[in-house]
């Protein structure tokens, strides 16, 4: 039953660490590389939020959603856009933006374990033998809940219409009058927003560290390259999977090995399967 | 024209003022000893080294300085980030840093790192080539360390470790203190988690042998990777087999999930950092919600959290609240600040920076300070520790209790008594 229990906890968490990943790359095929940044960055604004400035929780939350959405618009506006289109530079140039963040952060200050934010409801419950607290079950009703809003968002939405049909194909999407500059920058300001939601989520059963943003950006990538890139079907299912092994691995084998499972199911996907699960990008470019 | 003269009538009365002044302080006239510390700074164990050693620094220089001969010199610290305690980065990182230490910057002693195991134990040919006295005061505790001076000792007659490290620290203060927990709540089954570095496994390694031949239960210990985030299928196995104490040996800032961790799911078992980097800082009680009440956490010596040790132990606690705001925050604290004082004390006794000179120096070493008698064993050049302050370097294991550090081992330096949380009281202890 805890197998159960925690393999859901872990995929939930898993599954909103990458989503905001994946909505960039699906909309705008850029792989951003600065994704754990956004993450920490959203839980150190946070932090000064309500430590520091005395802001009430919800309020400081939602501040700093709206910055991190800024700061996520702000990088395609101003950096990537020059470079889309060249895959390498766009992951060089997105990952040396994270790791600017992630180190400007820890000169300015954001190291040891004092860095931490309040969980949105204390005390635990008895689940068939297997005590859970009530952050963590809120961990999976609301990253159920943010799955079903960006499908109503994606689906039923002109905006979300406007984006996913980028994704499927943009010179289409140009020719009926949609901006692609202007989607790719919402998408940049929603993948930021997500990062920051799964921040705002995950971060009160930790602490705020810069390492969590390493931590984030290769979990991220392995579920988005299992799932297959772009795909958030895809996403979904991979982060159960990688999440129930890592349980697995942990409850059998020792949790030292944890670790080794997400870059184990990269180096496998990439072997069996290059597109990932649901991806068809290697699929097309082998029939062209 | 009148205005050209009086610019140069005020520089060269500032000049005159400047000269004037000078001989008023001679000592910071002198050239500085360099005290090159590679620490690992984005990490509690390198920051509170730093800070430790900027302290003691600095009280020196305010005094006037070390006593070389005739003259007074000014110390001066040169830090390096060596980034030992982060994951993923390699050794050679911090290699690099010593070497740059003693080469670069001229540094005439090594104080502080590295600060990983791994890190210092790779340097010590480097620091021993040099002919330059180093003294670990944080981080690295494998007694590894001490063997290889033991093995070699006039290669690495130059090597000194004023800090604790893992083998008395287990045999002389944990397994004691968890026997006594042992026998006043009836308790013997012990649970270990320990994280994925050397002096880690082969403490828990230890403490598992130790106790389970003491007649303790104890479950195969748990090994985490440094930077692990989730700890539940560990809890709910520490649940499932009734373990009444979690022995925990981490130095990563992660131990604060495990303990926020343990008391969400109310694990009926008492947490026992021998090293648990996260539970040794004061910010701990408030960063945790008062989550981490009754854990016990070991600071390695005395003056790492308010004791009365020794009459030095809460003059430096306080002076180091003066300056930084906060408690010693965690185990390098103490032990980077007297390292310092022994450096001071072994130059003044050999006149000078010669190395045969201060190597007689330091092994002669015999100081009261912070932490209790500080002496170097005459053969590993370890740091003698005791159980009593007057005979050696003392430890200090203290428990969380309502929002403060209260110390409970060793006997002769404890402050309260150890409890179990209310959820074992209620009806797990025996």
């Amino acid at each position: 039953m805890e197998i159960l229990i925690y393999g859901i906890v872990n995929s939930v968490s898993l599954a909103l660490m990458a989503l905001g990943f994946t909505l960039v790359y699906g909309v705008s095929r850029l792989p951003n590389f600065a994704h754990g940044s956004l993450y920490v960055t959203t839980g150190f604004i946070t932090w000064l939020l309500l430590q520091r400035l005395g802001v009430p929780y919800l309020v400081a939350m939602l501040i700093s959603l709206v910055l991190i959405g800024v700061v996520g618009a702000a990088m395609y506006h101003f950096i990537l856009v020059r470079i889309r289109g060249m895959s390498i530079s766009e992951i060089i140039a997105s990952y040396a933006i994270g790791l600017a963040i992630l180190e400007g952060l820890r000169w300015g200050g954001l190291k040891g374990t004092t860095h931490t934010l309040p969980v949105f409801a204390n005390g635990s419950v008895d689940i068939l033998g297997v005590v859970v607290d009530y952050h963590r079950l809120l961990v999976i009703l609301l990253g159920a809940i943010l799955v079903g809003l960006l499908w109503v968002f994606v689906n039923r939405t002109r905006l979300g219409l406007a984006l996913k049909g980028m994704a499927q194909d943009e010179r289409a999407a140009l020719t009926l009058g949609i901006d692609s500059d202007r989607m790719a920058v919402m998408s940049m300001a929603l993948g930021g927003v997500m990062a920051g939601l799964a921040a705002l989520v995950l971060l009160p059963l930790g602490n705020i560290v810069v390492e969590a943003g390493y931590h984030v950006l290769i979990m991220a990538v392995a579920v988005c390259i299992v799932g297959g890139l772009g795909s958030w079907t895809g996403a979904i299912l991979a982060a159960f999977l990688i999440g129930f092994a890592q349980i697995f691995t942990v409850a059998w084998l020792g949790p030292h090995f944890q670790v080794v499972v997400a870059l184990l199911a990269i180096i496998l996907t990439l072997i069996s399967r290059p597109s990932g699960l649901f991806g068809r990008q290697k699929e097309l470019e082998e029939r062209v | 024209m009148r205005k050209v003269t009086a610019r140069w009538s005020l520089i060269l009365a500032l000049l005159f003022g400047v000269c004037l002044a000078a001989p008023s302080a001679p000592a910071l006239a002198a050239d500085p000893i360099v005290l090159g510390c590679p620490l690992s700074t984005a990490f509690l164990y390198g920051w509170d080294a730093e800070r430790g050693i900027r302290l003691a620094v600095e009280e020196i220089n305010a005094q006037g300085g070390v006593k070389v001969g005739n003259e007074k010199r000014p110390l001066a610290m040169e830090v390096i980030d060596t980034r030992d305690l982060e994951p993923g980065v390699p050794v050679s990182e911090a290699l690099l840093g010593v070497e740059k230490l003693l080469l670069e910057k001229k540094a005439d002693f090594i104080v502080g790192g590295p600060v990983r195991s791994e890190a210092a134990l790779a340097a010590m040919p480097i620091v021993a080539k040099a002919q330059k006295i180093s003294i670990l005061t944080s981080g690295s505790l494998t007694p590894k360390y001490s063997e290889m001076v033991g093995q070699q000792p006039d290669k690495f007659k130059y090597l000194y470790r004023i800090s604790g490290e893992a083998k008395w620290m287990v045999t002389g203060e944990i397994i004691p203190c968890l026997e006594q927990i042992g026998k006043k709540y009836n308790l013997d089954r012990l649970a270990i988690m320990v994280q994925d570095v050397a002096h880690a496994r082969a403490g828990g390694a230890i403490i598992a042998k130790v106790m389970a031949s003491k007649g303790w239960t104890v479950l195969e210990p748990e090994v985490y990777p440094t930077g692990a985030t989730d700890f539940s299928m560990g809890l709910v196995k520490t649940k499932n087999e009734k373990a009444q104490v979690l022995l925990i040996w981490m130095d990563m800032p992660e131990t604060s999930i495990l303990l926020k961790q343990w008391n969400d799911m109310k694990v009926p078992a008492l947490p026992f950092g021998s090293i648990i980097a996260a539970a040794e800082q004061p910010g701990f009680w408030a960063a945790t919600e008062g989550k981490g009440e009754y854990c016990l956490a070991n600071v390695v010596n005395a003056g790492n959290a308010p004791s009365q040790a020794t009459p030095w132990t809460m003059k430096f606690v306080d002076a180091y609240q003066k300056k930084y705001g906060l408690e010693p925050e965690g185990y390098g604290a103490s032990s980077s600040y007297m390292a310092v004082y022994v450096i001071k004390d072994a130059i003044e006794r050999a006149g000078g920076l010669d190395p045969e000179k201060l190597v007689a120096a330091m092994k002669a070493t015999d100081l009261m300070g912070v932490y209790g008698r500080i002496k170097f064993d005459p053969k590993t050049n370890q740091v003698i520790p005791s159980l009593d302050p007057n005979e050696g370097a003392v430890g200090t294991i203290f428990q969380w209790q309502a929002g403060k550090r209260i110390v409970v081992f060793p006997p002769k330096v404890a402050t309260g008594e150890i409890m179990l949380p209310p959820w074992m009281t209620a009806g797990e202890k025996k």
